[in-house]
């Protein structure tokens, strides 16, 4: 019934309706009533009168239609005078509780609703009558026409007379006005504040538990805890050792706990590592630009702007190397000029796009400096030969060849003016001259140092030549040795004659050349260069582009050794005979390790003209070249002993002081014996001292 | 007095701090100023300063004619204006400066050089009686059939007599003695009175122990020799040999000697010799070394290892302990051997731009040493700055040869064959 009045109470109309719900249901209880009424009536007519069955039933009917009209009658009654009718109701109400209990609590509300519906057109909407006299039709079927409308005037003038007029509604489907009670207004009203409809019913009583014992000694069952509650489940024991030995075997697996990923990432990283991990096949990461700096901005500050001398030095560099961005100041970004190169900008990226290959290349990255190979640094490889202090001039044409003397004190120098000069190394002071008369080609200086002679070569003779240097006792020995029958000139001697052993060391190569064992080649009108092995019975001699090795003793051909140079002009062995290097017309040095190949172990390519000599140092590390480019190289050569070590060569020092003359520069170079000094001897006629 | 100071210096007066500085000296009081603090312009120079001390003098003595001075501060030269000395050094301007002053060390004069028929390549100024005003040559020693690498004057009891060493490419050492006072008119030729033959190869370098009575050797054979100077009766076993009879009617006996010890270590030529101490001889050679030599023993105490070859030693200067050497480059490098670990030269200078062909110490003063170059200059070195004090460039090349004469004079011989004297060296 509560639910009901608060379904109820959504809108008057609806209220309305229920109300002729409730009456629907209430009909039959007032049937009853009457039938009851009707039969005791019909008692009473049995024990007085005896009508027929039908007649009885007629009559019934009669009755119950008259009560109908009556009540019909009566609803008319109702409208008007409500009150008295929800009095009579309450009463009623009073008179059923008693017998029906609930039900009658229930239908207590619906004592208003006495007026059965009149109108049974069901759910049509009502604009179906609105042209038609009548609305609906009754229960007999009859039409139920329309009020009389009044005039609207009419019923304005009514309501504003009618102080009741604001509680009257116009009930459109029963077509007539309702006036509601004060008390139906106020229920409305309440009902819109959201309280509860009736005033007496209190929304928060207190909660009554119906079920309480307040007695209740025990539970709801006295039955006792059965044993199992206390002694732990030999199932779950069972079933648990199944899990653990399942667990063990590694049967049961548990969730991994995931790898996070990672939270960050590097916002201005490589991307190119991505890109790999991506490996597609198309993907080709767009480079990324460069991001602007402060010097982008319209106003840099001043340590950003390049200076004059600066902006000029931009102009003497090359195009590509000339920075792409000049910044400038500007005092307002309104005056920043339009970018002046946005149309070729686009051109080139337009160009750029049309012919950019579709493929990814690989591009190998090499840092060229990586590429050079490790050498130790020149500091580590002193001393070896820097700056000239010494000169030795006297000469007066070009001097053609040097040679020192053993203990390094004295050396001699040939030139093209037909003179030998004997020099004081230290002081450079020249000792001797020596006169031939021919252009000399080549001086050399017995490595014995107890014989102070020179082998000089000039024009077609080789003469030997007494220094004059040594005590007495020397001196002796040299002019016992040189002493001729028929001496041409005093100290000079021609090689043919010489029988004494002690020369045939010094003048081998010599004889060689005249034996006739490279006749073939001195026909070419070539001479062969040769060069001693230091320690063993081998002899190098030079072709036009290969180094034949001789035997000396098996007079044999051992080896030839290819250079794969254009012409071979210089050679020279290093002191432990292993090594030999090869200068060329070219202007490259070859470097052979005997033990490696017959082909070049380095190739040096460092003067740009002919190489006139090359050297090695007695004891020091050390050999160079000389070239007529007026310079001469030195480089550091280690030869080490350790045989699965190769020599290790390291470029040292060019150096330079000659003058060029007659498109020849420095003819000969040779080492100090003891020192890390070299004698350069040049074409302009001086011979130059460089050392550490 | 005051007034004459500042004028030179009104110009520059307001953009110049002031320094106050007191001057001292230890020379005698002619030389000596008031030893009140005066304030000077920071911007000064050595020249300014001088002219300051000059000025002061002055007033205190008006015939005084000014010189120059040269000025220590803390043991060093001022080489610089004195703002950027006290700067360079972190001394405080705030005190009162002490400078001293010492004369400068320059030479004054240059005297004619003397003309030789050939190279000059040794000179020894060690005795004064020698060479006499001028540069006159007076005697002259004939019988070297090499050049002549090395002389050396050996102190002789008697001032009449002076003996004289030469040391020559010939292989000999040769002694010479002949009458220092006696007055000629035109040179004289003197013959050696011994000969000292044993050396393999040329004699590079000659030196005399102090007392006179024994001459050691560096040559090119690598080896010291040791040689006795005395007498022939002394030894006894000298062998009289008659030379080249035929050529000269009146001939005196010439003797011979042998080595007494050789010192054997180095390992390239012995370029140089010292024998400043009774039982040590320094030497240096190309091997580029310097070795100490106990005499006794006839071992090496010391190596100093420099690198480069050298031309020449000399020991002097602090304690006379101090050893300068040069070589086959442009550095002048001092050693001190007391200091452990002596590998480092303590002092090296630059200025050079060729070999060095000789050094010398002062034998007085502990500061001051001439080094003769190949680049044609001698120079003149004070221990207490890195400049030089002087460079003499009278000669045209190579300087061969070079050393103190007289205590205040330089002389050098060269490759132009002169022979030079610069004189006026004051070193007090």
């Amino acid at each position: 019934m509560r639910e009901r009045k608060k379904s109820s109470a959504v809108e008057v109309s609806s209220v309305k309706k229920k109300k002729e719900k409730k009456t629907k249901d209430n009909n039959e209880p007032r049937e009853q009533k009457e039938k009851e009424e009707s039969q005791s009536i019909m008692k009473q007519q049995k024990n007085t009168t005896s009508r027929s069955k039908k007649e009885k039933q007629r009559k019934a009917t009669e009755d119950y239609q008259s009560l109908r009209e009556s009540e019909l009658s009566g609803d008319e009654v109702h409208g008007t005078d409500h009150d008295v009718d929800n009095a009579d109701d309450h009463h009623e109400e009073d008179q059923t509780d008693g017998s029906e209990g609930h039900r009658g609590v229930e239908e207590s509300d619906s004592s208003e609703d006495e007026v059965a519906p009149r109108n049974t057109i069901g759910d049509v909407p009502l604009e179906w009558y609105k042209d038609e006299k009548h609305i609906g039709y009754d229960i007999s079927g009859k039409k139920i026409t329309k009020k009389e409308r009044q005039d609207k005037l009419a019923s304005f003038l009514a309501n504003v007379d009618d102080s009741k007029s604001w509680r009257k509604i116009y009930d459109e489907y029963n077509d007539e006005e309702v006036e509601l009670t004060k008390e139906e207004i106020r229920l409305v009203q309440r009902l819109l504040k959201g309280k509860a409809p009736h005033t007496d019913f209190d929304q928060y009583a207190d909660y009554v538990d119906w079920f309480k014992y307040d007695d209740a000694l025990h539970p709801l069952s006295n039955a006792p805890e059965p044993k199992r509650r206390f002694i732990p489940s030999k199932w779950e024991s069972k079933k648990v050792v199944q899990y653990v030995r399942a667990i063990r075997k590694g049967l049961i697996k548990f969730d991994e706990p995931k790898e996070e990923e990672p939270k960050f990432y590097l916002l201005w990283g490589d991307d190119s590592s991505a890109a790999e991990k991506a490996n597609h096949l198309a993907y080709i990461p767009a480079p990324k630009p460069k991001l602007p700096g402060h010097e982008e901005s319209y106003n840099p500050s001043l340590e950003y702007i390049p200076t004059q001398e600066e902006l000029n030095s931009y102009q003497l560099m090359y195009e590509e190397d000339r920075p792409k961005f000049i910044p400038r100041r500007f005092t307002s970004l309104r005056s920043v000029p339009a970018y002046e190169n946005a149309v070729k900008d686009s051109f080139e990226r337009c160009m750029d796009l049309y012919l950019c290959p579709r493929v990814r290349k690989k591009r190998v990255n090499i840092d060229p400096e990586t590429l050079k190979p490790k050498l130790p640094s020149r500091k580590d490889l002193k001393p070896y030969p820097v700056a000239c202090y010494l000169e030795y001039k006297g000469h007066k044409g070009a001097v053609v060849s040097i040679s020192t003397e053993a203990s390094g004190q004295w050396f001699a120098s040939g030139s093209t003016d037909g003179t030998v000069r004997i020099w004081e190394v230290e002081s450079g002071r020249c000792l001797r001259v020596l006169e031939i008369g021919e252009a000399i080609q080549y001086v050399a200086w017995n490595p014995l140092p107890e014989l102070p002679v020179l082998a000089v070569s000039a024009g077609q003779d080789v003469l030997i030549l007494n220094t004059g240097l040594g005590n007495e006792e020397e001196q002796r020995r040299v002019k016992d040795l040189l002493h001729v029958e028929t001496p041409t000139a005093p100290d000079v001697l021609d090689l043919g004659l010489v029988e004494d052993h002690l020369l045939k060391n010094l003048l081998l190569a010599l004889m060689f050349t005249l034996d006739g064992v490279f006749g073939r080649m001195a026909s070419q009108g070539r001479l062969p260069l040769h060069v001693f092995h230091p320690t063993r019975s081998i002899f190098f001699v030079s072709t036009k582009k290969n180094i034949r090795v001789y035997d000396l003793l098996k007079q044999r051909l051992i080896k030839k050794l290819e250079t794969g140079l254009k012409e071979v002009s210089s050679i020279a062995i290093h002191p432990a005979g292993d090594n030999l290097i090869v200068g060329s017309r070219e202007g490259k040095l070859c470097w052979f390790d005997m033990d490696l190949s017959s082909k070049p172990y380095r190739v040096l390519k460092c003067h740009p003209k002919d190489i006139t000599n090359v050297a090695f140092h007695r004891s020091y590390p050390l050999f160079a070249s000389c070239s007529d480019d007026c310079t001469a190289y030195v480089f550091h050569g280690m030869v080490y002993s350790d045989l699965n070590q190769n020599p290790l060569i390291v470029p040292l020092e060019i150096l330079r002081g000659h003058t060029s003359s007659n498109g020849r520069g420095v003819m000969d170079c040779k080492f100090h014996p003891r020192q890390p000094w070299l004698f350069t001897a040049g074409a302009d006629s001086v011979i130059r001292l460089y050392c550490h | 007095m005051d007034m004459n100071i500042e004028t030179p210096e009104d110009q520059n007066e307001e953009n110049s701090r002031r320094v106050q500085v007191r001057f001292k000296t230890k020379l005698k009081p002619p030389q000596k100023v008031p030893s009140n603090s005066i304030a000077i312009p920071s911007n000064l120079t050595r020249f300014g300063l001088s002219s300051v001390v000059n000025n002061l003098l002055q007033a205190v003595n008006p015939e005084w004619k000014s010189e120059p001075f040269d000025f220590l501060i803390n043991g060093e030269l001022v080489r610089m204006s004195l703002e950027q000395f006290l700067l360079a050094k972190g001394i405080s301007a705030e005190k009162v400066l002490e400078i001293e002053y010492i004369k400068a060390v320059a030479p004054q004069k240059e005297e004619e050089p003397s003309l030789h028929d050939d190279w000059v390549s040794a000179v020894d100024g060690s005795n004064p009686g020698v060479w006499k005003a001028g540069g006159v040559c007076t005697h002259i020693l004939e019988g070297h059939c090499g050049a002549v690498s090395s002389v050396n004057i050996i102190k002789s009891d008697g001032l009449k007599y002076v003996t004289v060493a030469t040391a020559s490419k010939d292989q000999t050492l040769r002694l010479w003695k002949f009458d220092a006072e006696e007055l000629v008119n035109h040179p004289k030729k003197i013959r050696s009175f011994k000969i000292l033959r044993g050396h393999k190869a040329s004699v590079h370098s000659i030196a005399a122990e102090t007392s006179g009575n024994m001459v050691c050797s560096g040559s090119w054979d690598c080896t010291i020799s040791l040689w006795r100077t005395n007498d022939s009766d002394a030894a006894g076993n000298q062998v009289s040999i008659k030379k080249r009879k035929g050529n000269n009617q009146v001939e005196e006996p010439q003797l011979e000697g042998e080595a007494i010890s050789t010192l054997v270590g180095h390992t390239q030529c012995v370029s140089s010799v010292v024998w400043p101490q009774q039982e040590t001889i320094y030497s240096a050679s190309w091997d580029h070394s310097v070795r100490t030599w106990d005499v006794e023993m006839g071992k090496d105490l010391s190596d100093i290892f420099c690198g480069k070859a050298l031309n020449c030693i000399d020991i002097g200067g602090e304690g006379s302990a101090l050893i300068a050497a040069g070589g086959s480059d442009p550095i002048l490098r001092i050693w001190d051997p007391r200091k452990p670990g002596t590998s480092a030269p303590v002092f090296q200078f630059s200025s050079h731009n060729s070999w060095i062909s000789a050094c010398k110490w002062h034998n007085k003063s502990w500061f001051h040493l001439i080094s003769a170059s190949y680049d044609g200059k001698v120079m003149l070195w004070d221990l207490r700055t890195a400049w030089p004090l002087s460079v003499i460039d009278s000669h045209k090349d190579k300087v061969l040869c070079a050393d103190w004469w007289r205590g205040d004079s330089v002389i050098s011989g060269g490759v132009d064959s002169k022979l030079c004297v610069s004189s006026g060296v004051s070193i007090q």
